[in-house]
């Protein structure tokens, strides 16, 4: 059972590889009935199909595509030429095909399809029993070789199973001399033909395209390597070249692959996100010991392997991420189909180009990106391609053009979508909008073009007067800005009237290893992915304007809307911020929005890590990282951070003064409380002798970095601060400087205790924010006084 | 940490010399720590680590006792403080503070503890339903276990795992 399982999934993935192909093929074959290259392929996939399931006991599949490859035969044996109305029966047993397909895949049964209406179509057409309109001179020809056609095909699957390799390779040769001379008939009843009726191509090239056919045929037949057996067969000299070349070219074009379970290249990826998170480290590290050994020979040595592990790891990183690339034209495959669909429902006129469909992505990526395709391409032939009459009254071709290509653009891939259809009309799009009650009139009126393209990704818009089968329900362009967005992707739109859309998607190559940009916001740090940086720039806070409560800002011709990243992420505003801004200007699909940071780290490479179910769904959050020094960074989640802007109101430009002076009402001495930050024992015991008659909370640090956490940890509400300058680990400078930045400390009276007397030093004393400056040795009540003064202790408690 | 392990186990060995506690079946193994006045224990077996304090990252949006997540070797944990989420005020942490890493199936979390006691091992047989005046099934604690001289609360880890917000 397990054997038989195996098989059945080795089934189910080749024929869906097949079928896919399948559609574009037939949609090509349509336009160019006479292509055998093409034929012969749609034949294979048949014939593939149906052997295997026959094998399988799928007697319904079996049974459909047996009678595909009766037509299929036939057509490629020049018998047949395909009609739209042919074309649209075999597509039906094709799309009949997947369905069972489907079925097998869910219930290992191909039951509950019904296929004999389709099967009667098609031997209607394999029988040439007048119905179906197909020339006359051709018709005629091939009535009576229909017969021994389905003979044959059926006398190959029964006979082959059960036959030693010798007499298959005699039966090959006699069926193929039969074929033979059946060709050779056939071909100069197709000479005639053409001649007379379709007045296709010179003679030679009818020739050319019979020849090869024999020789696909027994390779797909049986499965033994009997490919050269046909060349014996040959009795012309340019029937013999055909046949090398054929097998030669089928060889070269053969890629040499394995088929590997997903959840492997998954597990790798992971292994080698924790490998790039190391390899952050180790050059972190690289850093910290270059900075700490300056000169030292052994450094040279370190940074060599760093910067080797480093090289190393990057390469590994892009070759599995490679092997998780698929080329962009699996998806490409199913819309010639569909626009053939759709051009024959609309009754218009279409083409569809695609190039660059070996444009490679991450699978997953792959997957979310069709549905949107879908999507754009139906609107475009729907709402963008005008009929055939409007576009020659506005002296358009005839045919609409629908263009799909992908390419990469840097670390990202765009598809483009062009269309010459009657484009985008930016005032109508607005008045539909606020008709359906989408946006408001002001909003409108301040759109811009670009902003009013945009609204066509609203939930609910929609520009067509009545739900068709192909739009109208205003979801599908909602789709494609969700889907798009879910991998972190932007639409751009560029129309003009009356000449066409544009529509590119730009797709980050890979989920799981992005480039983010690292900023920081008080002491914390966030990192958002680089994929929605637009630019960055620094502004002066004057440069922020407040229109209707929100912050916006000028940025060239436009207006960015901007928000501090403090207020999404509820940050505590304890550090002092400067006079200038950083504004990350985010873009996602057609929307922008600026964001409000206090510094640019940088960018850098980081892992995407889940917060894990307890976390999960934070708003505005998409996970964390793991950076070089081992701590954590949220990632930001740009779709999430646009909705929660639009509902957040604005603090930046109000700093709160009230934070400032936390001065509460002194009822006794010991309110008062002072710092004193001294590296010396001795030196802050003499303060505390010279302090304690005042009755006041004295709280000791031995350096400036003590000093700093004992504030930040903010038990005490210090009144004033008396410190010294020489200090190891950070100076009463750095300490002061430190502390100016602190909202809450602005106001803190420093006093330098020291014996540095240098004009120099009081200078520096002064620029740090030091209030009073005394100098060692000092008198106990000239200390006193001093302090009593800074903290304007009440002279009721002397 | 290695000490505190160490510790523990040279505990546990003079416990179970002591109680001559062998049959395992009807012995519970058990790890004391203290929040605020009250003694709690955890299975052992749910513990996956017990580390010293280090520096964790802010979440937003969560509730205060969610206190933000850390890196264990590579992997994003939460990290939670029991004081506030029993409702106790928020202290300092000190010297014998401890993060007390949990994992129940897939679920993993760290919980920030004012101190550890030591491992218990205590008979099955001595450890009484949860008191009737936490609320049914939504209680967090599995029972009450009783020592010679104290009484110990036992915590669902499930329950401290699941999300509540």
């Amino acid at each position: 059972m397990d054997e038989f399982q195996e098989i059945l999934q080795d089934f189910l993935i080749e024929s869906f590889e097949l079928v896919e192909k399948l559609d574009e093929d037939l949609v090509e074959l349509e336009s160019n009935p006479e292509d055998l290259e093409l034929l012969n392929g749609i034949f294979r996939v048949a014939h593939t199909v149906k052997g295997a399931s026959s094998f399988l006991n799928f007697d319904v599949l079996t049974h459909l595509t047996h009678h595909m490859e009766d037509v299929l035969n036939k057509a490629r044996h020049g018998e047949l030429i395909i009609t739209p109305d042919i074309m649209d029966v075999i597509l039906e047993s094709i799309d009949l095909m997947k369905a069972l397909l489907n079925t097998i895949r869910d219930t290992s049964a191909d039951g509950g399809i019904d296929v004999s209406e389709c099967v009667v179509k098609l031997d209607k057409i394999s029988g040439g029993d007048g119905k179906i309109d197909t020339p006359v001179s051709q018709a005629a020809t091939p009535v009576e070789e229909v017969a021994p056609a389905a003979e044959e095909t059926s006398e190959e699957d029964i006979d082959y199973d059960n036959m030693s390799p010798d007499d298959l390779e005699a039966e090959i040769e006699r069926l193929l001399q039969e074929r033979q001379s059946e060709d050779k008939a056939k071909r100069e009843a197709k000479i005639a033909a053409g001649e007379e009726v379709v007045s296709l191509e010179p003679d030679e090239v009818p020739k050319e395209e019979v020849k090869p056919e024999p020789t696909p045929e027994p390779v797909v037949t049986t499965p033994v390597p009997v490919t050269p057996t046909p060349a014996p067969a040959t009795t012309t000299a340019p029937k013999t070249d055909a046949k090398a070349a054929a097998p030669a070219k089928k060889a070269a074009t053969v890629e040499q692959t394995i088929r590997v379970d997903v959840k492997r290249l998954d597990h790798l990826m992971n292994l080698i996100g924790e490998l790039v998170l190391a390899k952050n480290r180790l050059i972190k590290i690289n850093d910290d010991v270059e900075e700490r050994y300056e000169g030292e020979e052994f450094l040279e040595e370190l940074t060599q392997v760093v910067s080797i592990v480093s090289l190393v790891t990057t390469d590994l990183q892009i070759a599995v991420m490679k092997t998780r690339m698929l080329p962009i034209g699996k998806v490409f495959n199913k819309f010639p189909r569909m626009i053939r669909d759709l051009t024959r429902e609309l009754n218009k006129k279409m083409e569809l180009q695609i190039s660059g469909e070996d444009t490679e992505l991450d699978k997953s990526i792959v997957e979310e990106v069709g549905d949107p395709l879908v999507h754009i391409i139906r609107n475009s032939c729907d709402h963008g391609i005008e009929i055939p009459e409007v576009r020659v009254a506005a002296g358009k071709d005839e045919t609409g053009t629908i263009k799909l290509k992908a390419y990469n653009e840097g670390n990202q891939i765009v598809i483009q979508i062009d269309d010459d259809g009657k484009g985008l009309d930016a005032e109508m799009l607005k008045a539909k909008s606020v008709e359906k009650g989408l946006i408001t009139l002001s909003e409108a009126d301040s759109m811009s073009d670009k902003e009013a393209f945009g609204l066509i990704f609203k939930p609910g818009f929609s520009t067509a007067a009545t739900v068709t089968n192909v739009s109208g329900r205003g979801v599908g362009m909602d789709v494609v800005k969700t889907n798009i967005e879910k991998v972190n992707g932007m639409i751009d739109i560029e129309s003009e009237v009356g000449v066409g859309t544009t529509m590119k998607l730009k797709i980050p190559l890979t989920l799981a290893i992005i480039q983010a940009l690292l900023v920081g916001v008080q002491e914390e740090h966030y990192a958002i992915p680089l994929a929605s940086v637009l630019e960055t720039v620094r502004i002066s806070k004057d440069e922020i304007y407040t229109v209707e409560g929100r912050s916006v800002m000028r940025l060239r011709e436009d207006i960015l809307s901007l928000v501090h990243i403090g207020d999404i992420f509820e940050v505590e505003r304890i550090l002092d911020s400067s006079e200038h801004v950083y504004v990350v200007v985010l873009g996602l699909g057609t929307s922008k929005l600026g964001l409000i940071v206090d510094s640019l780290v940088g960018q850098e490479e980081i892992v995407i890590k889940s917060l894990g179910d307890y976390l999960k769904g934070i708003e505005g959050i998409a996970g964390a990282t793991i950076r070089g020094d081992g701590g954590v960074t949220l990632i930001v989640d740009v779709v999430a951070l646009m909705d929660i802007a639009r509902n957040v109101k604005s603090t930046v430009m109000t700093d709160n003064p009230s934070t400032a002076q936390i001065t509460l009402e002194k009822s006794k001495a010991s309110d008062y409380c002072v710092m004193i930050v001294d590296d010396s024992k001795t030196d802050r015991t003499i303060m505390r002798k010279a302090l304690e008659p005042l009755g006041l909370t004295l709280v000791e640090a031995a350096d400036g970095q003590e000093a700093l956490n004992i504030l930040k940890q903010g038990d005490n509400n210090f009144d004033a601060m008396l410190v010294d300058i020489e200090m190891p680990r950070m100076d009463g400078y750095t300490l002061a400087t430190e502390i100016k930045k602190y909202n809450r400390y602005k106001n803190l009276p420093l006093i330098a205790v020291t014996s540095r007397t240098g004009k120099s030093d009081r200078m520096r004393g002064v620029e740090s924010g030091m209030v009073e400056y005394i100098t060692k040795p000092y008198s106990a009540d000239y200390l006193a006084s001093v302090v009593q003064r800074n903290v304007n202790f009440k002279s009721e408690f002397l | 940490m290695s000490d505190k392990l160490k510790d523990i186990i040279n505990k546990q060995g003079q416990q179970q010399e002591n109680d001559g506690l062998n049959h395992s079946d009807d012995v519970v193994q058990l790890v004391g720590f203290v929040i605020g006045e009250e003694e709690y224990a955890v299975p052992i077996l749910a513990i996956q680590e017990i580390i010293h304090p280090f520096s964790w990252t802010r979440v937003p949006q969560v509730p205060k006792y969610v206190v933000g997540v850390f890196n264990m070797r590579g992997a994003v944990i939460p990290l939670i403080d029991l004081r506030l989420k029993f409702g106790l005020p928020a202290l300092k942490q000190g010297d014998e503070t401890r993060f007390i890493v949990m994992r129940h199936g897939d679920d993993i979390a760290g919980f920030i503890i004012d101190r550890l006691t030591m491992a218990i091992r205590i008979k099955k047989t001595n450890i009484g339903p949860a008191p009737d005046t936490t609320n049914g099934d939504d209680t967090m604690i599995e029972g009450v276990g009783k020592q010679e001289d104290r009484i110990i609360t036992i915590l669902k880890v499930d329950k401290l795992l699941a999300r509540d917000f």
